[in-house]
């Protein structure tokens, strides 16, 4: 019985690639990356928006630059990236399967530094009318926060230090009991 | 002997010393087929017991896919693991 270290950067669980949805089913429907190059509000919205889109609906997710008192410098994602994508690529079928008005979905997620005042996370989401839209767009910020395999590190000013975050949703995971 | 890579996410990745992933090569359970559990998991790498023995703390996935809570993984030589420990993105 051994075990072996691997101190090498494995490439299935790096976070210095884009990793982006190459499923052709969903490739017109769903625009979904976990990348250090998070695509603009402006291109989310580009890709969900339709001749039949009567609404789209959108959440951006932002460094804040506090916590308890503590001034944040930075976030710092990582990301168990193929899984990422791949969850991701399932939660946007369960939106439309949810709320099923809903045309196209972006789900995008940032990977490395996020400093304050940027963006970490896009979603957005386009119906013929609004409610499917803004619903969806919550369903999905919720249940990425939820089931995603994506962390960050806040990382505070001065000699404060940094710790890992936990989201209150992953202590939900009821689906994965038995 | 078949071996499986189990990789290593944040707190648990530090937690063993900023190790990404470790190989494991498993007893065999029969012919073809070996088990793997949480508890043999931290026999197999003390410095990950305190974590992987919490189901609380760290979900486990195998090949990219959620494994549910208290079932033990059959696996083949190849497999992925990964411990996840509590998600923070967003």
């Amino acid at each position: 019985m051994t075990t072996t270290e691997n101190n090498n950067n494995n490439p299935s669980n790096t976070t210095a690639t884009t990793a982006t949805d190459n499923n052709n089913d969903d490739n017109e429907a769903f625009m979904i990356q976990v990348t250090e190059n998070l695509p603009s509000l402006e291109d989310c919205y580009n890709f969900v928006v339709t001749g039949t889109s009567g609404a789209v609906s959108t959440f951006v997710g932002i460094t804040r630059d506090n916590y308890q008192g503590k001034q944040v410098a930075k976030l710092s994602y990582e990301g168990y990236v193929p899984m990422a994508v791949k969850e991701l690529r399932k939660l946007c079928r369960d939106a439309r399967t949810k709320y099923s008005s809903i045309d196209k979905i972006a789900a995008v997620h940032i990977l490395g530094d996020c400093p304050v005042g940027q963006a970490s996370v896009i979603l957005a989401a386009s119906s013929p009318h609004r409610r499917d839209a803004m619903h969806c767009t919550e369903y999905l910020i919720d249940e990425l926060k939820r089931r995603i395999p994506i962390w960050k590190r806040e990382v505070y000013e001065g000699d404060l230090g940094s710790v890992w975050k936990e989201n209150a949703e992953t202590r939900q995971m009821e689906r994965f009991d038995v | 002997m078949p071996t499986i890579r189990v990789l290593l996410f944040a707190a648990a990745r530090e937690a063993a010393g900023n190790v990404p992933s470790v190989d494991v090569d498993l007893q065999e359970g029969s012919a073809d087929t070996a088990v793997l559990s949480r508890s043999s998991l931290a026999e197999k790498y003390p410095k990950l017991a305190p974590l992987v023995s919490n189901e609380e703390y760290i979900t486990l996935a195998l090949n990219e896919e959620y494994v549910p809570k208290g079932s033990v993984l059959p696996l083949k030589a190849g497999d992925v693991v990964a411990l996840i420990p509590p998600i923070s993105g967003g």
